[in-house]
């Protein structure tokens, strides 16, 4: 199944699913670290439409343009590193049995060298990082790892690994203590997880 | 499924995300910010194939099958 990218044909990928590996990134962009300035100056220029992702995007946009970048940053801290923890845990195995670096951890990596790919050298976070997962459903999408995975391959990689506890995270986000500029990061990203789950339930492959 | 069927439920799909995904007029947007963030954390190694990586080899100690 792990091709060299070199060998991979061109295979040309639907306006749709490179729209949706665009949701996915984006998503993990503004979940992996602290926001940079110059992200945040891109998270100000959000336009939507009046549809759900669309007025929390223009919602994002606002809360970037009127708060300060220092308390952006200083919120995702508290919100997901905090001293010794965050309030949120946004780990898969946290969510699905308790503890961290669990089971599901362990699915994930053997997973992860099934498909041929690894974290680059000198991350200290455990793979099953949200911002993690959320890669590799781009990666799948885009044919980062060799061919593009087919829509039976990412909804497998989905159901396993995110669809079970995603949406529970995107609403711990929304309802969190310290949560301000993160909020409607929550509800797009609950929004769109519902979007992929009704997605792949429509496609007769998977 | 015989084949209209599932040429039916992919072009079903592609309706419902091309209603909810492409809709989105920030989706260019949505791009951008995409692109400014930093690096992905995930590489693929240069040689091909299955490896026996260290997470597979530490996985397979706990694992005890």
């Amino acid at each position: 199944m792990n091709q060299s990218a070199a060998h991979s044909e061109q295979i040309a990928i639907s306006e749709e699913d490179v729209l949706r590996a665009d949701m996915y990134d984006f998503l993990a962009s503004l979940l992996r670290t602290e926001p940079s300035d110059d992200l945040i100056e891109k998270v100000s220029e959000l336009r939507g439409d009046d549809s759900l992702i669309g007025s929390a995007c223009r919602t994002l946009a606002h809360l970037a343009k009127t708060i300060d970048n220092g308390l952006i940053r200083n919120e995702y801290v508290a919100m997901f590193i905090g001293v010794g923890r965050g309030e949120i845990l946004p780990f898969a195995s946290y969510y699905l049995t308790g503890f961290l670096n669990d089971r599901p951890l362990a699915n994930l990596r053997a997973e992860m060298a099934t498909i041929g790919i690894e974290r680059v050298a000198g991350v200290k976070e455990p793979e099953d990082h949200i911002a993690s997962l959320f890669d590799i459903m781009s990666g799948l999408i885009r044919g980062r790892f060799g061919a593009p995975a087919s829509t039976a391959e990412q909804a497998r990689f989905f159901r396993k690994h995110i669809e079970p506890w995603g949406s529970l995270l995107m609403r711990d986000i929304e309802a969190a203590k310290s949560v301000v500029f993160f909020a409607p990061v929550g509800t797009i990203g609950k929004a769109f997880l519902e979007i992929e789950s009704t997605a792949f339930s429509m496609d007769g492959t998977g | 499924m015989d084949h209209k069927k599932a040429e039916d439920a992919v072009a079903d799909r592609r309706d419902f995300l091309k209603r909810s995904v492409v809709s989105v007029a920030a989706a260019g947007a949505v791009a951008v910010v995409g692109k400014a963030a930093s690096a992905s954390e995930l590489e693929v190694p240069s040689g091909t194939g299955y490896r026996e990586t260290e997470h597979v080899k530490a996985f397979y100690d706990t694992a005890r099958f």
